[in-house]
């Protein structure tokens, strides 16, 4: 405020009436810029979170065409190439089948991830309905589906998956069936503590007033919001799935031969460490990649969505 | 106080009561035949024998309650199939301590490593210790547990030949299922109580506390400590059930004569008697843990101690 | 320095490192506080008023935050407080200078009993025993008046009402006898009911011990009572000061016209619309050259979008920076709501 002293007379017209700043107000009102798109550009200026989408997205491309580019089948038997190490024809190398791993680790991938994916929007669909039915509707609804959640908490997830299992035979289904109806409780714990925060807030009382019914606060209001820390748990829970597939494949309970997963390959290569560690470390090596691209995406969202817990 | 155990208690009892339910009507409806695996070469007129020694002769309500009644006044779990003439007590016996000292062990290394690497990190926020833990928690949290396991017997017992690689009963055969058990379990702890730890120092209260005049050592001693232990806490009933999981695989990687091989072996052997037992024996001592860690969480935050028992 | 005077704050300048660039939270602030007075530091949110006494107290996270300007002095009986360690500090804080917060709901530790609470200040600033302290922290829930102090003090927060923690918050802050209370916003949190009851029990324990008081509040109501002298802030900037009948009965800024106007008053009978300002208050990462205030001010003039106004005293008490001061200035329609509080154009130059 200093410097500007000199160049400014203080001559009559200078001391004109302007008023308010109706363009400084207008420029004000305009909304900057919509709640997602700052979301986005925060996880955007995230380089760890962009160093796990690209990841994912190499991962995931490498599982779908990667058979097409090696050219191979991954149930195609040849005993005279049995074990070999990674070579120019073999990229991971062959199984005691002389199988070519690179082939099978992406098609044991699309299994893994389908796996993950399906329990994941099982878990979703059912703990989201619950929770909202229970924050929503309060009373005996709440009291009841609280009672069950709290019930299935309290079970032993893994025995109760690997008993789910034995009695429904190994496949996808069984799989996914058992991991999810395990887990949904979680999001309904997660939903309905949403639900009941945003109920005290004042926009979803005046829609309450206004007349909306529950399914249309439910859809124009409560998901919108709950959203953002929704895609969070998303993304840290697929591989969760993806390691209790691997681990259930571990313990024999996984997915039926022909089929492969990661983890009844990492399973297979395990009894061959000593020798072959090649077959071990390549499904490994997949399952921690997606892991590992999955938590940055996950850490970079929940940063971006609350850029308070950052500063 | 008092009516908080109580209800607790009177909520373990109900989960017990349908774990123990649920799994006796899955495995009884379980496909195969577990008798006619067994003893395929014998003659019809033997296998009723046997039949009847298991009473799968009766119908299944009876056989329900028989075992419940069992179960309750005499404490019996059951009898194996498949290890003729040893009760599942038996091997509970014989077999349990092993598991729980490595568990022990584990747990005990896990919270007291990851609470004072999660506070070194909180404190250090963004600054190069921070960020080193940061990264290998993200590593640690992305290996799978089996994973841990091959890597160390690859390494530290085959390669380098550090340790035994397999073998049971000399301190030195704990060290590597200890480490394998244990690396994932720190990183979880460290992650959450760096989070907790850091919400905690941005509280109003301990701006309280400074304005107070407390020191920064009084600050973390009486303020920060515990309310961002709390938390951490009610992790432990999950990892309690972590480590039921964890020693399922690590037991049978290391060939450690624990109960959780000997569960892994019933799965794969179709030994359904032993699952049921072990099931039951498993799901007692988790509701059990969940139990104590609800009733310690209870001590150490009198919010949840005081709402409780006036509600 | 007048004997009087306990605190001297010189030439303020606080900023802030953020991802949108460096906020200038305080430009330039000066004023004192005197023994057993109060000042009540008024403004919108954001204006930079809870800064200016974080500062004071040396409460600002020291990573982000940057205080400088030249001679910048927070001088408290002829120590400057920037230059003190931490651990000299926390020497002054709670002992000679407190302050309380605005949400008694969050500024209390959650695991704590309420009386150990209180008697830590004491252990730590005047030697005493946990024993004694605890029976100097009962003697001060009495004198906070919580009902059935005896078993109060072995209670934990979240078992009190919002008003009863807040009146817990003052007697931590004023457990050691301060010299210097700072309250921010103490009772915009609590209910209209409750908010008289706590500036009461502020006063009467100000009165007893002679405390220097500097309130923070956005609400003009909450002074009027309380207050010895006012400064208006805006956009990190005094814009004016005074006594508090100087402030309320001859306002020299507009921006206190606005703050004044938008207090409902029960003398207007009429159902008239409350006066509000129009718009926000600047960003600070890039402040106006000229008055901040300009842009949302009815009679702003050319000028003032270019300038920045100087300092006009009025009097020995009331100082205001507005170029409407100007000799030059066109007043028209100015003089309307001043002569309303019964002023005439002429003292406003």
């Amino acid at each position: 405020m200093d410097s500007v002293k000199s160049d400014i007379k203080l001559t009559d017209d200078i001391f004109e009436r302007v008023g308010i700043d109706e363009e400084y107000s207008e420029h004000l009102d305009k909304p900057s810029i919509t709640y997602w798109a700052d979301v986005w550009r925060r996880f955007k200026e995230n380089k760890l979170a962009i160093f796990g989408l690209v990841l994912l997205i190499v991962v995931i491309g490498t599982i779908f065409l990667g058979p097409t580019i090696a050219g191979k089948d991954y149930q195609y038997i040849d005993a005279s190439i049995k074990d070999q190490k990674p070579s120019a024809e073999h990229w991971f190398g062959t199984d005691d089948m002389g199988r070519d791993i690179f082939t099978r680790v992406c098609y044991g991938g699309r299994v893994s991830i389908l796996i993950g994916l399906l329990c994941t929007v099982v878990m979703f669909f059912i703990g989201s309905i619950l929770g909202a039915i229970a924050g929503l509707k309060g009373g005996w609804v709440d009291n009841l589906i609280m009672r069950i959640v709290e019930i299935i908490g309290n079970l032993p997830y893994l025995v109760i998956v690997i008993i789910l299992t034995i009695v429904m035979g190994r496949s996808i289904f069984s799989l996914v069936f058992a991991m999810s109806i395990t887990s949904w409780v979680g999001t309904t714990r997660m939903v309905r503590g949403q639900i009941l925060q945003l109920k005290e807030q004042d926009y979803i009382e005046a829609a309450t007033a206004l007349g909306a019914s529950t399914g249309r606060i439910i859809m124009r209001h409560l998901i919108p919001n709950t959203l953002g820390i929704i895609m969070v748990d998303i993304t840290m829970s697929i591989p969760g799935f993806i390691f209790g597939e691997a681990f259930l494949s571990y313990v024999g309970l996984g997915v039926r031969p022909p089929q492969t997963s990661w983890g009844a390959l990492a399973s297979a290569g395990q009894q061959k460490l000593m020798f072959y560690p090649h077959e071990l470390f390549f499904p490994c090596l997949m399952i921690v990649l997606t892991t590992l691209s999955f938590h940055l995406i996950g850490d970079g969202l929940s940063d971006a969505l609350d850029p308070k817990l950052r500063k | 106080m008092s009516k908080f155990i109580f209800k607790r208690i009177f909520y373990a009892l109900i989960t017990l009561f349908i774990i123990t339910t649920i799994t006796f009507f899955l495995i009884a409806g379980a496909p195969g035949d577990p008798i006619a695996a067994k003893v395929e070469q014998m003659p019809e007129a033997a296998r009723e024998v046997i039949r009847t020694k298991y009473g799968l002769d009766k119908p299944i309500f009876q056989r329900y309650k028989i075992y419940m009644k069992d179960l309750i006044t005499t404490g019996n779990f059951g009898e194996s199939i498949i290890y003729t003439g040893k009760s599942v007590n038996d091997i509970i016996k014989e077999n349990a301590m092993i598991s729980a000292k490595i568990g022990i062990i584990a747990l005990a290394l896990q919270l007291t490593i990851g609470v004072l690497l999660g506070l070194i990190s909180a404190f250090n926020r963004e600054k190069i210790g921070d960020n080193i833990i940061r990264v290998l928690v993200v590593l640690a949290i992305c290996i799978p547990g089996f994973v841990f396991a091959a890597l160390l017997q690859y390494f530290l017992a085959f390669k380098w030949k550090l340790v035994p690689v397999f073998g049971w009963g000399e301190l030195k055969h704990y060290i590597l299922p200890v480490l394998a058990y244990t690396i994932g379990g720190i990183a979880s702890y460290t992650k959450y109580m760096r989070s907790s730890t850091l919400s905690v120092i941005g509280e109003d209260y301990i701006l309280t506390a400074k304005s107070k005049g407390c020191k920064r050592k009084r600050i973390v001693k009486k303020h920060i400590l515990r309310n961002s232990i709390i938390p951490i806490i009610t992790m432990t009933g999950p990892a309690i059930a972590g480590i039921f999981g964890g020693s399922f695989i690590i037991e049978r990687i290391f060939s450690i004569p624990g109960l959780g091989r000997y569960y892994v072996d019933a799965v794969s052997n179709n030994d359904y008697t032993m699952v049921l037992g072990l099931t039951i024996f498993f799901a007692i001592l988790y509701v059990i843990s969940l139990l104590v860690v609800d009733i310690l969480y209870g001590f150490a935050d009198p919010r949840i101690r005081v709402t409780d028992s006036e509600a | 320095m007048n004997s009087k005077k306990i605190l001297g704050v010189k030439n303020l300048r606080v900023s802030f490192k953020t991802y949108a660039g460096v906020v200038q939270a305080v430009r330039g602030v000066d004023f004192y506080l005197e023994k057993g007075e109060t000042l009540a530091i008024v403004g919108e949110s954001g204006c930079g008023k809870t800064v200016t006494v974080k500062t004071i107290m040396g409460l600002l996270p020291k990573e982000q935050s940057i205080v400088s300007g030249e001679g910048v002095e927070v001088n408290f009986h002829n120590k400057n407080l920037l230059n003190l360690s931490e651990n000299e500090m926390a020497e002054i804080r709670g002992n000679h200078i407190s302050m309380i917060f605005q949400d008694p709901m969050t500024s209390l530790n959650p695991t704590m009993k309420i009386g150990n609470q209180i008697a830590e200040s004491i252990v730590i600033h005047e030697n005493k025993s946990e024993e004694e302290a605890k029976k100097i922290a009962l003697n001060i829930l009495e004198l906070v008046n919580i009902p059935n102090a005896k078993e109060r003090i072995n209670q934990y927060p979240f078992e009190l009402s919002g008003g009863m923690r807040q009146r817990i918050m003052i007697g931590i802050a004023l457990a050691c006898d301060p010299e210097i209370l700072i309250a921010d916003e103490p009772t915009t949190a609590l209910d209209v009911t409750i908010q008289a009851q706590i500036m009461d029990l502020i006063k009467k324990l100000q009165d007893k011990k002679n405390t220097g008081v500097i309130l923070v509040t956005h609400d003009l109501g909450v002074v009027a009572s309380v207050a010895d002298r006012i400064q208006v802030m805006y956009a990190g900037e005094v814009v004016e000061r005074g006594t508090t009948n100087e402030i309320f009965y001859s306002p020299k800024h507009p921006y206190t016209f606005g703050l004044l106007e938008s207090i409902p008053k029960l003398s207007d009978h009429k159902q008239k619309e409350l006066y509000s300002l129009v718009g926000t208050p600047p960003d600070l990462t890039n402040p106006p050259k000229g008055c901040p205030f300009a842009a949302r001010c009815k009679y702003a003039m050319k000028i003032c979008r270019v300038k920045h106004p100087e300092i006009t005293s009025f009097g020995e008490t009331q100082e205001s920076s507005c170029w409407l001061h100007h000799e030059k200035a066109d007043l028209s329609g100015v003089s309307e709501i001043l002569l309303k509080r019964g002023v005439s154009s002429a003292e406003f130059k």
